[in-house]
């Protein structure tokens, strides 16, 4: 490749969708990824000689819709598979399924608690506009309220016509999902325990808040989104594990001719009187282009990859405490058999759903008040999915790939990880399941234990934050990652920023690297 | 000149009241509860002749920390912990005082809409680094906002102390920040504590009569006047209550003319009460006015894990203020639903013991008491806790905020209301404010 118009740092999927996004206008892109495949934390690999696994993001959530259109993503490759179903067994042998069939749902619901089967469809039509009247913002950059350049003022009355127009009531509900906490949100709704905790546990992932923090009731409109979009919930499964989303989008970014280089780390982007210039890689070669993305996390990039001295100093204290506070894990099993939930103990459709171990909001909370102190839950929360159910070409015939997504694991764990502590923190995750499924320690072949600080080794992500920063109310829109330099540019002329840690973040959504590069065309 | 009955004799009705009065109405208070003199808070000068006192040094824990209204001594208490923070405090309490400046204006009338344009841009004249404080700091934990600016485990938590008061909230929590600027609102630069004021003045020149209200009635949509317990009818066209919005709309106006969603809506604002009050007579008086007894902001938040799952904490956050050989205390966490003063007496006086002269006696009221006593709901004297989804322009339910209701001539005025209690008032000023307006 002759000079590229654009180097992008970091082969993550916000990374390569920037890079398609680039090229598809009619840059010359060249992607830079320090490890020797790409993806970022969504990849797959075959840990165990049999077994493949999406080590760390595991499921298919909010990939905007557009993205996948825009760029093609089936044709090159991407085929998503519904998870149709969320078991929760319960601790005295019963247990909640939300089915994705609506009179089977509500069955099941009234069966707990009849009062939730009514108001389970208001609630979804109410978070269904929410999710509509939040869309808009996940396809924009987020404009700076104190600006007074007269584009960025444009930008700011339009978006104040637009919420203008919403309803009021609509305003005031998105307020509410904004500052409340999830626990009290769901409080104003239902009654069942089982339900309230499977709920509220999707407002903790990737934060170290529990269900009764408030600020966590917003992450529950995530779960209407895709739906909106005629995706179930949310939710899927992708054919062949996460390294599909991420080889898909790549695949598309090389159709239009995009560059991408393995086993290139750079070790830092050069800057020459405030502009950036080109990146230095680790081996020692450098490389110029008039414009560098860089798909790292904040402190990576600031910290990092860019000397502090070329950067104002109110800048970088916000990028100093900028949050990231990694509080998940991952344990990856290797299956014999299937595990028997004693409360379902016959394979049914129920495994080809997720599995959800989250009996009640108190279980959750006091899992959570002891990862405050900095221990990891005794007893903690599992989001669990069985992909060879859905996708056999995961395992070897007969035998079954487990993922388990866990919380609270904190990246600042009292005494710090050690191998000792990674494996005492596998038992712990693999004894409480084994309380809903009995069979389960025998049916073990092999184990992963993936904790915050093996996530930030292998993949970079700062301490094992799977969002590249807290999603907290005060990081969030035109906060992130830093006030005034929230619309992917940096101080740095011709540096971007396109990943999660820009605004809207968020697991495998791509909505990051989709507007960092609508903003570089601009 | 129109029958106005006010409902209730805190110091929000009585600023009604007294408003209302001189605008040339015939008033009558209709008190429910027990008076109480010496109240939370400060008194907004708008009100007049109203004395805010505050102890001076307004902070004192029993490391030796002192905090008093002169920043600059402050700071000096502040350099024996450490001498980084004692550099910062004059800058936090200057950032933070612009912050309440702007919340100081917004308290003294109705709460702006959400999409207020001149509220907008009373924002924007804040500057960039006011508007970014403001739009940051608001939705944080307060634990989160001090580690950003000092390092003393000691100043962090004794300011936690007040950053979760009467809120069942951990510092950790999103939106203490908040509360912590709440408890700052009105006071000196450098001051992060309600005063205490004495009320008693507004009873002055009012009409008032003891007893309980049964229904507020109701005719063809608009108020005719109340029924009291004992039978007896008190006609009138305007009727503002201060109770509770759930029981005003719910249990005093007759079923039928409020839309069942607004009534349900009104009864689910959060009120939990979350601490107990206790008067101690010691032996002799205390060398000092006030003593806060917190920990850090990890012993704080310790407290509240215990309220979560309903019990009283093991180390509550206890603060007391002197008054002669008295001391006034307030004791956090404690569950809305606590009845038994032992349990809460035995952990006061084992935390207490160690720093007080000799205890003589001691009288617990439980938020139970306190509900009983005050007709605070679930013994929360903010009536609706004050946490950022039941702020501002969504309090205490943004379809309640301009104080009216959908009864004409039936209107809201308690602590329910923006800006809640510890403004001296201020709801009640407010309220009156809309009522001449409309």
């Amino acid at each position: 490749m002759t000079k590229p118009d654009v180097i992008i740092v970091g082969g993550g999927h916000n990374g390569l969708t920037c890079a398609a996004y680039l090229a598809r206008a009619g840059k010359k892109v060249l992607v830079l990824e320090r490890r020797e495949r790409i993806g970022g934390a969504a990849f797959s690999e075959e840990v165990f000689p049999g077994f493949r696994f999406s080590v760390f993001s595991y499921v298919v959530s909010l990939l905007r819709p557009e993205i996948i259109r825009e760029l093609e993503l089936p044709r090159h490759g991407l085929q998503i598979l519904p998870l149709e179903s969320t078991l929760t067994p319960l601790p005295n042998g019963d247990r909640l399924v939300q089915w994705s069939d609506h009179d089977q749902n509500r069955a099941e619901l009234a069966r707990h608690a009849p009062r939730d089967a009514e108001a389970y469809d208001e609630f979804g039509l109410l978070l269904h506009r929410m999710a509509r009247a939040v869309k808009p913002l996940l396809r924009t950059a987020a404009p700076d309220p104190a600006s007074l350049r007269p584009g960025e003022l444009f930008d700011l009355l339009r978006l104040g016509r637009y919420f203008r127009e919403l309803p009021e009531k609509d305003l005031h509900a998105l307020w509410k999902l904004l500052t409340m906490s999830a626990a009290d949100y769901l409080d104003e709704w239902f009654e069942g325990e089982a339900l309230k905790g499977t709920k509220s546990a999707s407002g903790i992932i990737g934060t170290l808040l529990g269900p009764r923090s408030p600020g966590t009731a917003y992450v529950l409109l995530h779960h209407y989104m895709g739906e909106l979009d005629g995706v179930f919930r949310a939710w899927g499964f992708a054919k062949g594990g996460n390294g599909s989303v991420s080889a898909a989008i790549a695949a598309a970014a090389q159709a239009h001719g995009v560059e991408i280089r393995t086993n290139a780390a750079v070790s830092r982007i050069r800057v020459k009187g405030g502009r950036a210039s080109g990146v230095i890689l680790e081996n020692g070669d450098e490389l110029e282009a008039g414009t560098i993305v860089s798909g790292a996390d904040p402190r990576r990039t600031f910290l990092g990859l860019v000397r502090e001295e070329n950067l104002p100093d109110e800048f970088v204290a916000a990028i100093k405490r900028y949050k990231f506070r990694g509080a998940s894990a991952k344990v990856n099993l290797a299956l014999g058999e299937l595990p028997r939930f004693t409360c379902m103990p016959e394979p049914g459709p129920h495994m080809r759903g997720a599995i959800s171990i989250s009996p009640s909001v108190d279980y959750l909370e006091r899992a959570y008040d002891e990862a405050k102190y900095g221990e990891f839950s005794r007893r903690p929360y599992m989001d669990i999915v069985i992909p060879s159910m859905l996708d056999p070409s995961m395992a070897p015939p007969g035998k079954h790939v487990m993922s388990i997504f866990v919380q609270y694991a904190p990246y600042h764990l009292n005494g710090g990880w050690s191998d000792a502590r990674r494996e005492e923190f596998g038992d712990t995750v693999v004894n409480t399941l084994a309380e809903y499924a009995p069979n389960l320690k025998g049916a073990i072949l092999h184990r992963q234990v993936v904790t915050p600080a093996d996530i930030e080794r292998i993949v970079g992500l700062s301490e094992g934050n799977i969002f590249q920063g807290e999603l907290s109310l005060q990081q969030m829109f035109f906060l992130r990652p830093a006030p005034a330099w929230a619309r992917y540019r940096t101080p740095i002329h011709g540096l971007y920023q396109c990943g999660s840690g820009t605004h809207p973040g968020g697991g495998v959504m791509g909505a990051s690297g989709r507007n960092a590069a609508m903003e570089i065309l601009r | 000149m129109s029958d106005v009955l006010v409902i209730g004799a805190g110091p929000d009705e009585l600023v009604a009241a007294r408003l209302l009065q001189q605008a040339g109405h015939r008033v009558t208070v209709v008190q429910e509860h027990a008076l109480h003199d010496r109240v939370d808070g400060w008194a907004p000068a708008q009100l007049g002749g109203l004395q805010t006192t505050r102890p001076d040094p307004w902070l004192r824990t029993n490391d030796g920390l002192e905090l008093f209204a002169d920043v600059q001594r402050s700071a000096q208490s502040i350099g024996r912990l450490s001498a980084r923070d004692a550099q910062r405090w004059p800058e936090f309490c200057e950032r933070m005082a612009r912050l309440a400046g702007l919340l100081e204006k917004i308290y003294l009338q109705a709460p702006p809409s959400l999409i207020d344009l001149r509220f907008a841009l009373r924002v924007r004249r804040l500057g960039r680094r006011g508007m970014e404080d403001l739009m940051r700091v608001l939705p944080m934990p307060a634990s989160e906002l001090l580690d950003e600016w000092f390092e003393s485990d000691i100043l962090k938590g004794a300011l936690c102390a007040f950053a979760v008061r009467d809120l069942q909230q951990g510092p950790r929590s999103a939106g203490t920040a908040f509360r912590l600027l709440h408890a700052h609102v009105g006071s000196p630069r450098g001051v992060f504590r309600p005063g205490t004021v004495d009320v008693a003045p507004l009873r002055s020149g009012l009409t008032m009569r003891e007893a309980q209200v049964a229904r507020i009635d109701v005719r063809g949509g608009a108020v005719s006047g109340a029924t009291l317990a004992n039978g007896e009818t008190l006609p009138a066209t305007i009727v503002v209550a201060g109770a509770h919005p759930g029981r005003v709309l719910g249990e005093l106006v007759e079923p039928g003319w409020i839309d069942p969603d607004l009534v349900r809506a009104a009864r689910r604002i959060r009120s939990r009460g979350v601490a107990a009050r206790a008067r101690l007579e010691l032996e002799r008086a205390p060398q000092w006015p006030t003593l806060t007894l917190a920990g850090t902001a990890d012993d704080v938040e310790r407290a509240y894990d215990a309220v979560k799952y309903g019990r009283i904490s093991e180390r509550p956050v206890i603060d007391a203020v002197a008054d002669g050989a008295a001391l006034d205390v307030h004791l956090q966490f404690v569950p809305h639903t606590a009845a038994d003063t032992a349990d809460i007496q035995a952990r006061l006086v084992k935390v207490l013991q160690p720093h007080v002269p000799p205890i003589r006696r001691v009288s617990v009221r439980t938020p139970v008491d306190l509900e009983r006593t005050y007709g605070w709901p679930q013994g929360q004297p903010h009536h609706a806790e004050l946490s950022l989804d039941q702020a501002l322009w969504m309090r205490p339910l943004p379809e309640l905020a301009g104080y009216k209701t959908p009864v004409a001539g039936l209107w809201l005025c308690g602590p329910a209301m923006h800006p809640g209690a510890g403004v001296i008032g201020a709801a009640g000023y407010n309220c009156a404010r809309a009522m001449q307006k409309s």
